[in-house]
């Protein structure tokens, strides 16, 4: 655990809107999906475009409701397209 | 067995060592070989370029295949998925179910690439012959067909 930050981690057209595949994100407190997912579109107005944002939570699909704890690995991406 | 990998894979050689490993009980497999295809009959594809969450997709994939082996009755199944940049008509994924009846081989080879599309961290970028790249979206009907599976409860573990 590194303190009150989380690792974020950014793919494919995420990655290409914000700038960036991984970045430290300072967390307040106890923080849900859905808030996390609000702070970044803050901070992040070009996410717009990317309506459809998901998340895992240490590599496992999150619900917006799932809580974020520090030193959780959390990564933001569109609906995936494999297959 | 689960790969993601670079290379492109033999589908004949994967379903000949799933036939050895799965044993004499084996009565059929069932596979499903994706590929690059054009991305509209007037829009041909150049690249798809395939990214992915390292991690997160190998646990995806093996617990995809988990579950369809805890659902059917299957000896083994086998999934290899490509990354990186792959040219138009190039194999992208292949899967495999083998069981000693048809059935569960069907069913199970189905729902691992019904779930795969879905689940799986991927995500494709298209480059079109002219030119023009964009990531592509995930289809709703995709997502239907996942959910599909939930719902659909007639044909859990059939008796072999």
């Amino acid at each position: 655990m590194n303190g009150a930050t989380i690792n974020l981690l950014y793919f494919a057209r995420v990655a290409e809107l914000v700038g960036k595949r991984a970045e430290s994100w300072p967390l307040s407190g106890e923080s849900t999906g859905a808030q996390l997912l609000a702070a970044l579109g803050e901070r992040y107005p070009q996410l717009e475009p990317a309506a459809r944002l998901k998340l895992a939570i240490n590599q496992t699909h999150a619900k917006p409701t799932a809580p974020i704890r520090a030193g959780d690995e959390v990564a933001v991406f569109e609906p995936v397209t494999g297959g | 067995m689960i790969r993601v990998q670079e290379a492109d894979f033999d589908a004949a050689a994967l379903t000949a060592g799933l036939r050895e490993s799965a044993g004499p009980g084996v009565g059929g497999i069932v596979t499903f070989v994706g590929y690059v295809r054009d991305y509209a009959p007037d829009r041909p594809t150049d690249t798809l370029f395939l990214e992915h969450y390292p991690g997160m997709c190998e646990r995806e994939l093996e617990d995809i295949a988990a579950t369809a082996r805890a659902r059917w009755n299957l000896a083994g199944t086998v999934i290899v998925h490509r990354v990186g940049a792959l040219h138009r008509n190039a194999q992208i994924v292949f899967v495999a179910a083998a069981s000693a009846h048809r059935g569960d081989a069907f069913r199970g080879c189905e729902y691992i690439i019904d779930a795969l599309k879905t689940r799986a961290p991927f995500w494709k970028r298209e480059t079109l012959a002219g030119g023009s790249s964009f990531w592509v979206e995930q289809r709703q009907s995709d997502q239907d067909r996942t959910d599909s599976w939930d719902e659909d409860t007639a044909d859990k573990k059939e008796n072999p």
